[in-house]
């Protein structure tokens, strides 16, 4: 069972990657999420070895090893000065909570946890609004993340869980795709000298 | 037995991408992916044959189901990564540094090939949505990294918005099927979301319920199939990418996601109001049609041109199967085949093209007739059958899907669809025109392996076009297509 208060303070980290203006301050958020959620599956799952297991290996998978790795990534990219954003943080917060209120409201109640149900589905837009309104390279990985984590809440509400294949195949995918973001990154940054997305425009028709 | 064949089928891929990775000399590696590759073709050609000849008894184990769409579709991916692998050494011929050391090149290029065609082969076999989706977001990072390949600007755009676009389209999917899994009342069980459980399960779900999740899961398929209005990674990547990779992508990727939709449509239908998911097929259609044919018109560069091509033919698909008829299914049957082969042969004739036509990625083909002959009749033969000249496969499939959409009742879409694929084929005759006889572009054409190898390509696409044809004209009525319509299995 995912409370109330835990599923506003995932949605709240899952707010904060929309705002924050550093890369590490970002990963250090979904990072804090993956690890919160890394709890409650373990905790849910004690007793049983497989779901436990599972739990354990997505803990490690997005809380340490992912978050470490993108770590590593902004270590070695540096950017010359911050990325200028668009939009502002604010507008980027307004713009992000509408998507996400909106998908709550138009995605009818089937989870029996409602909290984990809104919870899921403002992390999936959240996570969408990350790569919506972002410029950076890495912050477009993190939203993989947070829509990958508001995914494993709704695995968590749905009665028996998914089962452990399922789990483990998409923590393997999880990590296929964020570890080729995370090469994009370094290479667009090579290529560009910063990771800023939006200077990749040169294919229009 | 099935079973072990499927796996060893599935394994081959792997065995070679890694044998490729080690080899010690650029030959031997693509000597090894030759090898893997005949050997792969070979293997799943034969399940294909065995899912289709057996329609009515179709094979069934814990994690797999051969049956005839599946069959259909294992034949298509196992044709192209066939004849992929094939083109794939000329193409890497004289690679420089591009998203990986020249040194290193061929092998990480012939691992992520062949790992993308071992995920590509499991999709159509696997008998449950949770899997399939698995197999389908693991697609997802090895064809990123081969459609950055050539490692330039433009083509590491053309990789990222891939690897975003489809990574949180195929997210979507994954909520739509969590909820469809909570509704099945699971309680855990995978067998929940195998393919005849879903339909098994489907009349007694809530139909709200139902719906949310059907659309869902129709819509973050859409992205990776590329129907618009989701489909903006598509001209990028498929224009972007190594020819071969671009044919498998086209012919083998988006069809067989389009597949798993259709599997989708199929099974969960019955819960839904009658129409509704056929209403979504149509839209994803229609409107895939409407964005392409613009495009069709416009002077694009030659692999420009077949990405919108793509978009407009994954539009033919997504009616065909909405229109849900016999004389449909047997159009989009016909349909998969007859594309695949007319588009990967556009591909490969790229390669010859990017060698001796300096800006041909940048600017469109012209007065080819003239400057080098084998490309010319390669275009001309896969630009004349994707714009469904006669005897093209794609004449006869269109039509049965235009056919079948007047059997369904869908007058208007089918009038509306048939004046978008009229605008389109003007569009392509024009560029066939342009590209064959229109005034000659600076080129610096040689003969050689790369004309030699086009030659053998287009006569290897011409003539199973022509196989694909007949078979088009005595699919109506037969046992795979009434099989394909009650559902799978």
């Amino acid at each position: 069972m995912i409370g109330e208060p835990v599923a506003v303070a995932l949605a709240a980290a899952g707010l904060g990657v929309v705002v924050v203006r550093r890369r590490s301050v970002a990963i250090a958020l979904v990072a804090a999420q993956s690890l919160a959620l890394g709890v409650i599956a373990i905790g849910d799952g004690l007793g049983e070895s497989a779901a436990t297991s599972t739990a354990g290996i997505a803990l490690i998978a997005k809380a340490v090893a992912l978050p470490a790795l993108l770590l590593w990534v902004v270590r070695h990219t540096r950017e010359p000065r911050l990325i200028v954003e668009e939009r502002h943080a604010l507008t980027r917060a307004v713009v992000a909570a509408a998507i996400m209120l909106t998908l709550i409201a138009l995605v009818p109640e089937v989870l029996p946890d409602r909290a984990a149900q809104r919870c899921a589905v403002a992390l999936l837009a959240l996570g969408i609004a990350i790569a919506v309104l972002r410029r950076a390279a890495i912050f477009q990985a993190l939203g993989f993340l947070v829509a990958e984590n508001g995914l494993y809440v709704a695995a968590l509400a749905a009665p028996g869980g998914l089962p452990a294949v399922i789990e483990l195949g998409l923590v393997f995918d999880l990590v296929v795709v964020v570890v080729v973001a995370a090469a994009f990154s370094a290479k667009i940054h090579e290529h560009l000298g910063t990771g800023d997305t939006s200077r990749l425009e040169e294919l229009r028709d | 037995m099935i079973e072990a064949v499927i796996i060893a089928v599935l394994a081959l891929p792997l065995a070679t991408a890694f044998g490729a990775l080690l080899a010690r000399t650029p030959r031997s590696a693509d000597a090894i992916n030759v090898a893997g590759a005949l050997a792969t073709a070979t293997g799943a050609l034969g399940l294909a044959v065995a899912g289709i000849a057996r329609a009515d008894e179709p094979a069934h184990g814990g994690w797999y189901v051969l049956d005839a769409g599946g069959g259909v579709f294992l034949a298509v991916i196992a044709v192209i990564g066939l004849l992929s692998a094939l083109a794939s050494p000329l193409q890497l011929a004289g690679q420089g540094r591009g998203l990986v050391p020249a040194a290193r090149a061929r092998g990480l290029y012939y691992l992520a090939f062949h790992a993308f065609w071992a995920t590509l082969l499991a999709v159509p076999l696997v008998d449950n949505l949770a899997l399939a989706w698995v197999l389908i977001e693991a697609t997802t990072g090895g064809s990123a990294l081969l459609v950055a390949f050539s490692g330039k600007r433009s083509a590491l755009e053309a990789g990222w918005k891939y690897l975003v676009l489809t990574t949180f389209g195929l997210a979507v999917a994954l909520l739509g099927i969590i909820l469809l899994y909570t509704l099945a009342g699971s309680g855990g069980d995978l067998a929940a979301l195998d393919w005849r459980s879903i339909a098994a399960a489907a009349p007694q779900l809530p139909e709200t319920g139902a719906l949310a999740a059907f659309v869902l899961i129709i819509a973050g398929l859409a992205t990776k199939v590329g129907w618009a209005p989701v489909h903006n990674w598509l001209p990028d990547a498929h224009s972007e990418a190594p020819p071969a990779v671009s044919a498998l992508l086209s012919a083998a990727l988006l069809p067989s996601v389009a597949f798993v939709a259709w599997r989708v449509l199929v099974t969960l239908g019955p819960a839904l109001d009658p129409g509704a998911g056929s209403a979504v097929f149509l839209g994803f259609g229609l409107l895939s049609l409407a964005l392409a044919v613009p495009f069709l018109w416009r002077a694009l560069p030659w692999k420009r041109l077949l990405a919108y091509s793509s978009l407009e033919h994954m539009g033919v698909l997504a009616l065909g199967i909405g229109f849900a008829t016999p004389l449909a299914t047997a159009g989009v049957v016909a349909h998969v085949a007859g594309h695949a082969l007319a588009k990967s042969l556009g591909f490969y004739a790229a390669t010859p093209l990017l060698r001796h036509v300096p800006d041909a990625n940048r600017q469109p083909i012209r007065g080819l007739a003239a400057a080098g002959p084998a490309s010319a009749t390669a275009v001309g033969v896969s630009l004349g059958a994707l714009a469904a000249l006669p005897p093209s496969p794609l004449f006869v499939s269109e039509l049965l899907i235009l056919l079948g959409g007047l059997s369904a009742g869908e007058t208007a879409v089918t009038i509306i669809a048939a004046a978008l694929l009229a605008l389109g084929f003007l569009g392509l005759a024009h560029a066939l025109i342009e590209g064959l006889v229109g005034e000659p572009r600076p080129h610096r054409w040689r003969p050689g392996r790369s004309a030699r190898q086009i030659t053998r390509l287009t006569v290897v696409c011409t003539a199973g076009m022509l196989v694909v044809t007949v078979l088009a004209c005595l699919l109506p009525g037969s046992e795979p297509v009434e099989l394909l319509m009650r559902g799978v299995g």
